[in-house]
């Protein structure tokens, strides 16, 4: 039994104090947001871990952002660029009237060295470098980006969070930023790792003020904090959430829906869909490299069991095919005939033809992601079925993280993804990823969607890549899976995605 | 004694060396990458091993060890790859929530250990002894991650008699702090006392059965004198052992609790530092646990002379 229900204890406390005072008070409102873990930077160009933008977002903005339908929309910039022709030159006005968090003014001249950083040094940036002939400033609020060849995908590069084309001071720019300094509604106040970060509003903020949408549009500051909490261990997440000690909490485990939904603090705020596990396939060495061996894997697996096996409910996850879902404008059905075959008799036939001489199939994961772990384990058992050997290599994230750089450790392993508003920032189509899925056809699909600026045709070589990558197995993505996040009843101004901003919620 | 400490400390760096050593060469045997995991997932190889250049980390072991030597015996334990801060600076910002929790939680045994487990001696066999002893059973038996969960759930999220988790925020005062610590020092007092109960009760029992407590007894001394003055005094030797090792493992960080609770201490520090592969990290917090370990061990040692004379070092 509850003495008081725990989201009126700090309301009678708050009454209490205020009668002992007897003197008006403004009301401070803080964010307590609850995150899977401390972000290794805040620096994101430098990350393309989920956790560091979920942060950094908040102090730190690039040119351009997403709105609610993943669509590319102006933040630093006065408006969506011009674009020549041939798809080469990129003329982005820059706002002016922008100040960062150390008091100096944004111009050009800040846009370009960032920019420039973020194509030398920044995971994602790096990647298409080699396309970008110059970055310079045309006017004290002018930039232009000249191409040397059209790359379609460049607005969503610079409007992603993570791995961002993020705008800093010029001064501050160096190989490693000791005190970040952004143009963000939020700035820095303090930081004790493990503990907390604390941000408070930038009073010098300018909103945008076109309406709200996702990520774009007005940012309206209305927390004055906001305090977000490493929290590793999913359950005391739950905890946290159901005591009232957190307002928002971030990747819940699927088990504590019904839990949260019946409480009388906090609900269940489900991203439908989040993302799609993966079973990423090594092209460079060993037994998948062959074409038949690949096919008998994809028509082994027994989909929908492992998504069962590995989510539970319902609730948490979708036998779905196309590689975006539902509402997305990348969704087709083609290729999607060999989703999902559960045939293990015909999988049996196809190795029996490549001549399988009972070499393991080494799969890699780990149970940092307790689902990776079932999904594999399902999958093992549909395999052996099929006449696979089958190999499982069980280790933590770290390990993982390394052993997959190496080819010669691994046949399979097992990742996943959110849904990325572009599919060219995922690189597992490229021949050029660790997965090392290299075949002309498909080669030249990659290049060409690239370099195509024509949505409708871009969304043609979609489906022509996603037929590729059934037809030729290059990596198999298992379904579509849902995220539970928390969030305490009353407060507003908070969207489902998987990367949760603040600066719009009040309670 | 004043010998004895000498060689005591001798001993003690001679430990130290051996786990800076051991520490060192455990921690670059397990595979994983620290760099591949602050880049993120979608990082490439290169990155990666350009990252680890940058740290330091593609020099040959050899000469990482013997900097890594050179260094901490000038007190200088490198810079944690993940905070980019000097690792003493990490452990310190530690000290505090791993301090407190430990005393906290060796006091609750104590107060809960020290009665129950006398009572049980002196009332051996009675329905109070085997349900003391069995109580202590349950308790050193039920794994303290599930005491901590069941706590957590009904006392803090249900009861709402105890922060659920955390060390409090940027405006927590101490008491505030102290505040959240009460819940977990709760669950490893109980789980701890279940050992002291033991401890004690046993040391007792051998007491109890002395002739000079019969001859107490026979004199006419009163019962609780017999207990507190005679029979405790005698049977504190082992009881002070297991306290003093108790308290060395507290200190040492309550791993699976700090967790649980989401304590910013030693326990939950070194569970991050090896999934993140936080090699210097790892390094100074198993010296520094290692130092405490043998300095606490040292100390209960010395302890003994208070409270037997007849003990000479």
């Amino acid at each position: 039994m509850k003495l008081l229900p725990n989201n009126t204890r700090p309301a009678l406390l708050a009454l209490l104090a205020s009668a002992a005072l007897a003197v008006p008070a403004t009301a401070q409102t803080k964010l307590d947001i609850a995150i899977v873990g401390e972000a290794d930077t805040f620096d994101p160009m430098m990350s393309t871990k989920d956790v560091v933008s979920i942060v950094t977002q908040h102090f730190v903005e690039t040119l351009y952002t997403f709105d609610e339908n993943w669509g590319v929309a102006p933040l630093l910039a006065t408006e969506l660029p011009t674009i020549s022709d041939d798809g080469l030159t990129y003329t982005i006005g820059i706002r002016e009237g922008i100040t960062f968090h150390d008091g100096s003014t944004m111009d050009s001249a800040d846009v370009v060295a960032s920019l420039e950083r973020w194509k030398t040094q920044s995971p994602r940036g790096k990647g298409v470098a080699d396309k970008i002939a110059s970055i310079t400033a045309t006017g004290p609020f002018e930039v232009t980006i000249q191409m040397s060849t059209p790359y379609s995908p460049l607005l969503s590069l610079l409007a992603f969070s993570n791995s961002a084309a993020a705008v800093y001071p010029s001064e501050i720019l160096a190989e490693t930023i000791e005190n970040v300094v952004g143009t963000g509604p939020y700035m820095i106040a303090e930081h004790v790792p493990d503990q907390y970060l604390q941000l408070k509003r930038f009073d010098a903020y300018v909103s945008r003020s076109e309406p709200s949408s996702g990520g774009a549009g007005a940012r309206k500051q209305l927390a004055d904090e906001i305090r977000f909490i490493p929290v590793p261990d999913p359950n005391t997440r739950v905890e946290g959430l159901l005591s009232g000690q957190f307002d928002f909490a971030d990747g819940l485990p699927s088990e504590s829906f019904a839990r949260i939904e019946a409480s009388d603090v906090a609900d269940p705020m489900l991203l439908r869909p989040f993302g799609w596990p993966i079973f990423a396939i090594n092209h460079k060495a060993g037994l998948l490299t062959d074409l038949k061996t690949r096919q008998a894997l994809q028509a082994a697996l027994p989909i929908d069991d492992m998504l069962f096996a590995a989510f539970g409910d319902d609730n948490f996850f979708v036998v779905d095919g196309p590689m975006y879902p539902e509402g997305w404008t990348w969704r087709n059905d083609a290729g999607v005939d060999k989703y999902n075959q559960n045939d293990q008799a015909k999988a049996a036939d196809l190795l029996k033809e490549t001549g399988y001489d009972g070499t393991p199939l080494r799969i890699l994961t780990s149970r940092q992601y307790e689902f990776h772990f079932k999904m594999a384990e399902v999958a093992k058992v549909a395999l052996e079925a099929a006449g696979f050997a089958v190999e499982m290599n069980v280790v933590d994230w770290a390990t993982l993280g390394q052993q997959r750089n190496d080819p010669a450790l691994w046949d399979i392993y097992i990742t996943h993804s959110p849904f990325l508003p572009e599919p060219a920032l995922t690189d597992l189509y490229t021949s050029s990823s660790r997965l090392g899925w290299a075949e002309p056809e498909k080669d030249a699909i990659v290049a060409q969607f690239t370099v195509e600026t024509d949505q409708a045709k871009r969304q043609e070589l979609f489906a022509q890549l996603q037929q590729k990558l059934y037809d030729d197995v290059g990596f198999i993505k298992i379904g579509g899976f849902n995220a539970l996040n928390g969030i305490r009843q009353g407060l507003t101004g908070v969207t489902a995605t998987p990367w949760p901003f603040f600066w719009n919620a009040s309670k | 004694m004043a010998v004895y400490i000498f060689k005591r400390i001798l001993g003690l760096m001679v430990v130290i060396f051996l786990v800076l050593t051991i520490a060192f060469v455990i921690v670059r045997l397990a595979p994983g990458d620290p760099a591949a995991l602050m880049l993120g997932p979608e990082a490439s190889a290169e990155d990666a091993a350009l990252l680890r250049t940058q740290l330091g980390l593609d020099r040959p072991i050899l000469v990482q060890y013997l900097t890594f030597v050179f260094n901490a015996v000038q007190g200088d334990l490198g810079n944690s790859i993940f905070f980019n801060q000097p690792v003493t600076q990490v452990l310190l910002g530690r000290a505090e929530p791993t301090i407190f929790l430990s005393l906290f939680s060796l006091l609750i045994a104590l107060v809960i250990a020290t009665p129950v487990g006398i009572y049980a001696a002196y009332r051996r066999g009675s329905w109070l002894d085997q349900g003391a002893i069995s109580t202590a059973m349950l308790a050193a038996s039920i794994p303290s991650f599930w005491t901590g969960l069941m706590f957590q759930r009904y006392l803090a999220t249900e009861l709402g008699w105890f922060p659920a988790s955390g060390y409090g925020g940027p405006d927590a005062g101490f008491w505030v702090r102290m505040g959240h610590l009460a819940l977990p020092s709760i669950v490893l007092g109980i789980v701890n006392s279940a050992l002291i109960i033991r401890f004690t009760r046993a040391s007792m029992l051998d007491i109890l059965g002395e002739d000079y407590i019969r001859t107490a007894r026979s004199k006419g001394m009163g019962e609780r004198r017999v207990i507190l003055r005679h029979a405790l005094k005698n049977a504190a030797i082992p009881i002070i052992t297991v306290v003093g090792l108790t308290f060395a493992l507290l200190v040492s960080g309550a791993v699976v609790t700090e967790r649980v609770f989401n304590i910013p201490g030693m326990g939950n520090l070194i569970v991050s530092a090896v999934l993140r592969r936080d090699y210097p990290v790892i390094q100074g917090t198993l010296i520094v646990v290692a130092t405490l370990y043998v300095l606490i061990n040292l100390a209960t040692d010395l302890l003994y002379l208070l409270v037997d004379k007849r003990v000479k070092y």
